[in-house]
């Protein structure tokens, strides 16, 4: 009875009929929901009533999904659920994308992030890859198995903020070190941040290799790279 | 009546003839371990079953539909998709599609139920499959822990270490195979020195490189100096841990390593690792349905390889946390999955492989004993035969601890006497001491007591029994604390099992002939 007393409700639920504040309200529980054509739709009302791309962004998506984020945390929130909220996200994002460009406004990141070569652990990767989604992040997951190539074509191709790597075997993590030397010896180690995981993986490995930072898990991942981004961007700044 | 046994006249000294009772007793009761050789446990006891027949049926058919409709890839292997389409499968690209029924009667037709894996001491030579159960150690860590230096990475002396304390532990039947991994010899060399250390340091049977077809092609290179080039044509002396990349495939590293053992008639165990939720649907039918559907694909791969090859039909089964995506183990859903898997594997009619003393502790403590307890009874009780992990894993198996190793052979002991059952021998129906005995009184002075109570009762090494005072005199000692004195003691008195000198050397030649052969790489 309660239930269907409540989906009664949501089906009267209109969007376009709320005023900004219960909308972007809204916009969070739908986030939460991981209620994908209710964001578009929701992004797109705001995008009508001449808000910025900016605003919304921050206001109705980012601001939904640090919700998110806080209760994944704290165990309320499961993993699949993180994946259809970041995937609601994604859906708001792809309609924001293009105006926050043409507006000269700096995306929140780009990451590209791959398993390393023979290595075909991907679990925790595709994690760290859905909670960068959920934080705004343009991520491209380029899989398993990359060599240097692979990674340097991505990288050449998406010219993200961050290059994400993941390796799960002793036998192939040393592989990390491979790809940073060959970014170094091409010049380009400095035009990238360079942050690596997997479980065999620790924070002195993550230093002795040259990486910028070892992420223990997919939330930590997804707290320091928008930090690393900022801090990157504003140490350009202050060289301009 | 049962005469208790009198001590013999053994020894003179000083001239005459004395009886020598406390040497002798010490002698007995101190005997090498090593010295044991029990080399699987005969299980006695039914196993333990949650599937009617009804509902196995419905696992296999609904295995056959995944099979037939979903299929299975075989990536960046063209030999495999060959074989396949020789075999009369539809290949798609990578995808193997296969009629119904097709890979059961594979396996069945070809697929021995047991076999023997040799030891380089025949005494050693285990039987796998049937009613016997094998304890092997864990595998594949990359750190180990003690207590004294806490979690860091595993070095060749740790894996050294590991293979002393398992050829030690009587409970153990063998020797494993990456017991954890040496991270300290370059990547591309590492598996001459564990195969090495498999030989040298221990007389059990052992497990070969996979992480290469060229590394398994070394390690029966070692294995044909160990035994010789014509004792592996028809025999099995390795077993090796072939992975299914779940869900559905498998990669080229595991098939070219598979291939090659297959090829020269040495065992690959098909494992099926499921982390349900991530890798499999998150029920017990749907995981189960899956890992018949992997296990019969990848046996019958085999089985195309080499037909006759030794298979087993693995299983490995996690949860994943809902709320973090970590693994978890020793919780009730995989137990009746391993229930399940066991069941299915014995109407096939292979060996089982699963189990182990798995958790996700960080440390030897309440948590990594109950997790162990729950997985290894539950795998005992299940019918497994080969049963990996069984010692040392910590942290979900990125971790092998040395007191968490003392801990679970302990467990393994006591599973072997668990499985022989009831003893209902005139001996042990004991009517005799009941009539000696009779009302009131007691049996400790029983002349039935004394024919039998050095064997009676399962005596643990690691576990406190004595009064609050004695522990506290004795250093108010934890398990873990007690365990860290076992392991230290043992690594002491370890003396290594004679190997024919010719051999060891042909060994050591070949491992850096080959060493030389090629640069040291990392990756
Ligand atoms: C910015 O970039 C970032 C940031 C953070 C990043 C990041 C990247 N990547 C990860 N993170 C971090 O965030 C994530 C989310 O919080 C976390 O990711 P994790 O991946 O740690 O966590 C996941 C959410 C859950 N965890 C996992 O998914 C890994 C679990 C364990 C059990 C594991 C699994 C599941 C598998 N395995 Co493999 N496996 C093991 C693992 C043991 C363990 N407990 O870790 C390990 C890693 N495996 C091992 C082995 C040996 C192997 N495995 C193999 C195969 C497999 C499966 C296919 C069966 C399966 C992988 C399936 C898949 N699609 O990924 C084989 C290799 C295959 C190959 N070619 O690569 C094989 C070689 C098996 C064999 N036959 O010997 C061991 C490694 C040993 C070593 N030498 O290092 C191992 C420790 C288990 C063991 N004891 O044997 C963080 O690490």
């Amino acid at each position: 009875m309660a239930t269907e007393q409540a989906m009664l409700e949501e089906e009267e639920l209109v969007l376009s009929e709320l005023n900004d504040d219960e909308l972007v309200e809204q916009m969070h529980e739908d986030l939460y929901d991981g209620l994908k054509e209710e964001i578009v739709e929701g992004t797109s009302i705001l995008l009508k009533r001449n808000w910025s791309a900016e605003k919304v962004l921050n206001e109705s998506l980012v601001e939904g999904m640090r919700i998110v984020g806080v209760d994944f945390r704290d165990g309320i929130l499961f993993v699949p659920e993180v994946l259809l909220a970041a995937n609601a996200m994604k859906g708001g994002m792809e309609i924001l994308r293009p105006l926050l460009s043409e507006s000269g406004i700096k995306p929140i990141g780009k990451m590209v992030i791959g398993t390393v070569k023979g290595d075909i652990h991907d679990i925790g990767k595709n994690l760290v890859a859905m909670m960068l989604e959920g934080a705004g992040f343009e991520v491209t997951n380029i899989g398993i198995n990359n060599s240097v190539e692979d990674y340097f074509q991505a990288l050449e191709k998406h010219q993200p903020d961050i290059l994400g790597m993941s390796a799960l075997l002793t036998t192939t993590m040393p592989y990390m070190k491979v790809v940073i030397d060959e970014m170094v010896k091409q010049n380009i180690r400095d035009d990238y941040i360079v942050l690596v995981g997997g479980a065999p993986l620790n924070e002195e490995f993550g230093r002795a290799i040259g990486a910028d930072r070892y992420c223990r898990d997919a939330a930590q991942a997804a707290d320091v790279a928008p930090e690393m981004v900022r801090a990157r961007r504003r140490g350009a700044i202050s060289r301009a | 009546m049962i005469d208790s046994p009198r001590p013999r006249r053994t020894a003179s000294r000083a001239g005459r003839t004395v009886r020598a009772g406390r040497a002798r007793k010490l002698a007995a009761r101190q005997r090498g371990i090593a010295d044991e050789f029990v080399s699987w446990i005969d299980r006695r006891i039914p196993c333990f079953e949650v599937l009617d027949a009804e509902a196995l049926e419905l696992i296999e058919r609904n295995a056959d539909t995944v099979l037939e409709e979903v299929g299975v890839e075989f990536r960046d292997f063209p030999r495999a998709l060959e074989l396949w389409k020789d075999a009369g499968a539809d290949v798609d690209g990578e995808r193997v599609r296969f009629p119904r029924g097709m890979c059961r009667s594979l396996v069945t037709a070809t697929a021995p139920r047991e076999f023997t894996q040799h030891g380089r001491n025949p005494r050693r030579s285990t039987i796998i499959g049937g009613e016997r159960t094998v304890m092997v150690p864990g595998y594949g860590p990359p750190f180990v822990h003690d207590l004294d230096q806490g979690r860091r990475y595993a070095t060749i002396e740790d894996f050294r270490n590991f293979v002393k304390l398992a050829y030690m532990s009587p409970g153990l039947h063998h020797s494993g195979g990456t017991i954890c991994e040496p991270v300290d010899v370059p990547v591309n060399k590492r598996h001459f020195d564990m195969v090495y250390s498999h030989i040298k340091y221990t007389d059990k049977p052992f497990m070969g490189s996979v992480t290469h077809p060229e590394r398994a092609a070394d390690t029966v290179a070692m294995a044909k100096l160990l035994f010789g080039e014509d004792f592996l044509v028809h025999k099995t002396v390795v077993t090796s841990l072939i992975n299914v990349n779940s869900p559905l495939t498998f990669d080229a590293t595991m098939l070219g390593a598979a291939t090659v053992y297959a090829e020269s008639n040495q065992a690959t165990v098909i494992s099926p690792f499921l982390l349900a939720g991530a890798m499999s649907p998150v029920t017990v039918a749907g995981t189960l349905t899956q890992i018949l559907a992997e296990a019969l694909a990848g046996m019958a791969y085999i089985q195309l390889v080499r037909p006759g090859a030794p298979v087993v039909f693995g299983s490995f089964a996690a949860a994943v946390s809902m709320q973090s995506g970590a693994p978890t183990f020793g919780t009730p859903e995989p137990s009746l999955i391993l229930y399940g898997a066991g069941q299915l594997a014995r109407r096939l009619g292979v060996p089982f492989r699963s189990g182990g003393g798995l958790c996700a502790s960080k440390l030897p403590d309440a948590q990594a004993a109950y997790e162990a307890a729950n997985t290894l009874q539950t795998a005992a009780l299940a019918g497994v035969n080969f049963m990996l992990h069984a010692a040392g894993w910590l942290e979900g198996g990125l971790s092998m601890g040395y007191e968490k190793f003392i801990m679970d052979a302990d467990q393994a002991n006591m599973i072997a006497i668990l499985l022989q059952g009831i003893d209902l021998s005139e001996n042990a129906q004991a009517l005799d001491a009941m009539r000696e005995i009779g009302p009131g009184s007691h049996f400790l002075g029983a002349a039935h007591t004394h024919a039998n109570f050095e064997t009676a009762f399962y005596r643990s090494n690691v576990a406190d029994n004595n009064s609050f005072e004695q522990w506290q005199q004795d250093g108010s000692l934890d398990a873990a604390q007690r365990a860290n004195g076992i392991w230290k003691q043992m690594l002491r008195d370890y003396e290594p099992p004679p190997l024919d000198p010719a051999i060891d050397e042909s060994l050591v030649d070949f491992i850096a002939r080959r060493k030389s052969e090629y640069a040291d790489r990392d990756y």
